[in-house]
């Protein structure tokens, strides 16, 4: 129309914006933080943890290796434990994740076959000491299914799934089949 | 005279005696780019001579002018030159002491003239010298005003001009 | 309650004088308006700082800063602390003198216009003759000292900053000159008091048609001196990194900032003066209309950081060049005119004129849109 009017109907929408925003609170696209929290989104990733199921010594994770030779920038340290005639278990000793090294990337979760380790929420974690304190140890890691369910409750749930059909699965072969011969070699035939 | 007259005095002294520091400065400085900016300091000082001496539309227009539009001139015309700043390039005068006793002669010729001459002081106007000023353009020295702005139209046509390219 | 500050100077030096010998009292006078407009000029700028990022938060729908202090008022001070304990980084070619000198020469004129704006009735530093020459003078003493802080930086980016920055002020200088000669016309004065007073009652100049016109513009061309948004081409932060003050870092930047702001309420202080008839009006006292107005202009001023998008710089010149200075000169002839007739025919008659040139400009100024292609193949018909 006139000259100006464009500026004129653009001053009047961010007046329109200032006012407004003394009144209605939905209005305003930021959060007081450390009073108020934007709601979690289930996916989101951080840092990893490992999972056990009901005490902290049935942790799910039999030390493979895997997660580590995947990761990326190599945080991740595996020691295999073993027990007093030096026998490998199926259990790690030393579980070190490095959070300063880590880069959040999740190839962890991805590629672990036993669903035993995954990504956590938790990002209010910083400290003073880089060395001491962000080097995180196999007791700090361990966080229960039950925490688990809580956070990501649609992965935790078909997590179980998959686990309780494996169970159901080995619990029926093992009811049905019968002990099992192994086959004997072929004799040779003697000619 | 009063102590605040006698302050009055000092200060005037003290700005008098800087202004001699900055123009010494303006000719002195090797780097040019500097010199330009010791040339806009002497001539704010000179402005604020002015001001003591109860002249203040002049001072304004001097600052106006003089420190607000000429020296971005002159500062073009520094910035637009290659090489300024060329350590090949000499910024020292070969002929310092030829020169040197020239000048003394001139100065001290200007001197006693000036010492001699029995300056008129006018009285101090009752309104401002702006609107005196003003009368005085538009009435008795018209015609050298016109002509002065002619000229100066003629000095922007011609620099539009020559700063033209040749389409 | 309108005479407060100036009955506290007045009992300052009537304490001062039972024991003190005449000539220090004038000193003492000089002494209490200088210590009040150097502690005004900064404590102003900093919560100007505070203003215009709570202003411009809001815009944007969100707070702004509010975790300093209740409500944000301590963030300047935090601020300030930044400012002063970061390193003071000098690029290693820059040209050591004029990079120390541009920023703390620039911070003078910005300190100086203060004083010659009337604050209130009675409340005005120093009564110049001159008082507008005054600060059309130091308003036009800034354009080089940015041009200084451009080349001792020795950055391409700065350099071209501080081009531009010359362009747009000395071109933007001359509607603004322009533009505060018709209330020169009317009012027959330099001094800021008298335009003030000539201003009594409810006849402020922005009522009249020559009026209106000569705020806008000044207005305007008081935006674009202070190098503010549309017209921070110089210091554009998303353009040419930061401008002219891009090679500076800690105090020297804070200098350039603290002289942005005191421009701005110096510009604000001095429209409203003029236009919008200083410290007069009904009830309130003078010195908090003074402020309301002065603030008000700072809202249009900070309103417009957050709306508007930034001009290009052949869009910034054409506007000043080919619409603001005929808009002007056409505002000096209609002032006289004005003052020829009586009302109420001068009124329609100067609303005819400026009508009739704007609409002149405006359609000589529109832009040029070239006319849309159509493309054509050559093995089409």
């Amino acid at each position: 129309m006139f000259f100006g009017f464009g500026v004129l109907k653009g001053m009047t929408v961010t007046f329109k914006n200032f006012v407004l925003s003394y009144f209605s609170k939905e209005r305003l696209t930021t959060v007081q933080y450390p009073e108020e929290r934007l709601p979690e989104k289930e996916r989101f990733r951080n840092f990893p943890f490992l999972i056990y199921d009901n005490k902290p010594e049935d942790l799910r994770c039999v030390s493979c290796d895997i997660c580590a030779k995947e990761c990326p920038p190599k945080c991740i340290t595996i020691v295999r434990d073993s027990d007093e005639a030096g026998k490998p278990l199926k259990r790690p000793k030393v579980f070190d994740i490095d959070f300063s090294i880590c880069m959040n990337c999740g190839i962890c979760e991805e590629v672990c076959p036993f669903d035993a380790i995954f990504m956590d929420h938790e990002f209010e974690l910083a400290e003073y000491g880089r060395f001491e304190d962000l080097n995180y140890h196999k007791d700090d890691l361990l966080k229960s299914n039950e925490y688990f369910a809580k956070i990501r409750p649609h992965d935790a749930a078909e997590v179980d799934a998959r686990l309780a059909e494996k169970a159901k699965k080995e619990a029926a072969a093992k009811t049905v089949a019968p002990p099992a011969v192994p086959p004997q070699p072929p004799q040779p035939q003697q000619n | 005279m009063t102590l605040f007259g006698s302050i009055g005095t000092i200060s005037l002294y003290g700005i008098l005696f800087a202004l001699l520091i900055t123009a010494i400065l303006t000719v002195t400085v090797r780097n040019l780019f500097h010199s330009a900016i010791f040339l806009a300091f002497t001539l704010l000082g000179v402005s604020i001579v002015y001001f003591f001496l109860r002249a203040e539309f002049i001072a304004g227009v001097q600052i106006l002018l003089y420190a607000g539009a000429i020296m971005t001139l002159v500062i073009f015309a520094i910035m637009l030159t290659s090489r300024i700043s060329d350590p090949s390039v000499s910024q020292s005068n070969h002929q310092r002491f030829p020169v040197l006793i020239l000048i003394v002669l001139l100065g001290s010729f200007l001197i006693l003239a000036i010492a001699k001459t029995p300056w008129q002081i006018s009285t101090s106007l009752k309104t401002t010298n702006a609107i005196e000023l003003g009368k005085a353009l538009m009435g008795e020295f018209v015609f050298p005003f016109e002509l002065v702005s002619i000229v100066l139209l003629i000095a922007l046509v011609g620099a539009v001009v020559v700063a033209r390219s040749d389409r | 309650m309108d005479q407060i500050f100036v009955s506290i100077k007045h009992a300052i030096l009537n304490l001062a004088q039972t024991f003190l010998p005449d000539w220090t009292i004038i000193l003492l006078s000089i002494l209490i308006s200088v210590t009040a407009i150097a502690v005004f000029g900064p404590v102003t700028m900093m919560y100007l700082t505070l203003l215009e990022r709570k202003l411009v938060g809001r815009i944007q729908n969100r707070y702004g800063p509010n975790r300093v202090g209740f409500w944000g008022l301590l963030q300047p001070l935090a601020d300030g602390v930044k400012m002063l304990t970061k390193e003071d980084i000098v690029p290693a070619n820059a040209d050591k003198f004029a990079h120390f000198l541009a920023p703390v020469v620039i911070v003078i004129p910005a300190l100086l216009i203060f004083a010659v704006i009337p604050f209130g009735r009675g409340m005005v530093a120093v009564d110049l003759s001159i008082g507008i020459l005054f600060f059309l003078a130091l308003s036009s003493t800034t354009t080089i000292w940015i041009f200084v802080a451009a080349w001792a930086s020795r950055n391409k980016f700065s350099l071209l900053g501080g081009m531009r920055s010359i362009a747009q002020m000395i071109s933007y200088e001359i509607p603004m000159v322009l533009s505060i000669v018709p209330v020169l016309l009317v009012v027959g004065s330099f001094s800021t008091v008298s335009i003030v007073e000539a201003q009594s009652g409810l006849n402020w100049f922005v009522f009249t048609p020559w009026g209106f016109v000569g705020f806008l513009l000044f207005f305007l061309t008081g935006v674009a001196e202070v190098n503010r948004t549309p017209f921070d081409l110089p210091e554009g932060e998303s353009e040419i990194v930061a401008g002219f003050h891009t090679e500076y870092s800690g105090m020297k930047f804070a200098l350039f900032y603290m002289a942005e702001f005191m421009n701005t309420f110096s510009i604000s202080a001095i429209v409203a003066t003029l236009y919008l008839g200083g410290w007069q009006g009904p009830f309130l006292p003078s010195w908090i209309w003074f402020f309301i107005k002065t603030y008000a202009l700072i809202f249009v001023m900070m309103w417009f950081r957050g709306t508007l998008p930034r001009l290009r710089v052949d869009q910034l010149m054409g506007f000043a060049w080919k619409f603001l200075l005929p808009l002007a000169l056409v505002n000096i002839l209609v002032t006289g005119i004005w003052l020829e007739f009586k009302t109420p025919l001068n009124h329609v008659v100067t609303f005819a004129i400026l009508a009739f040139c704007l609409t002149v400009l405006y359609l000589v100024n529109k832009p040029e849109i070239p006319k849309k292609r159509i493309y054509r193949y050559a093995y089409q018909d």
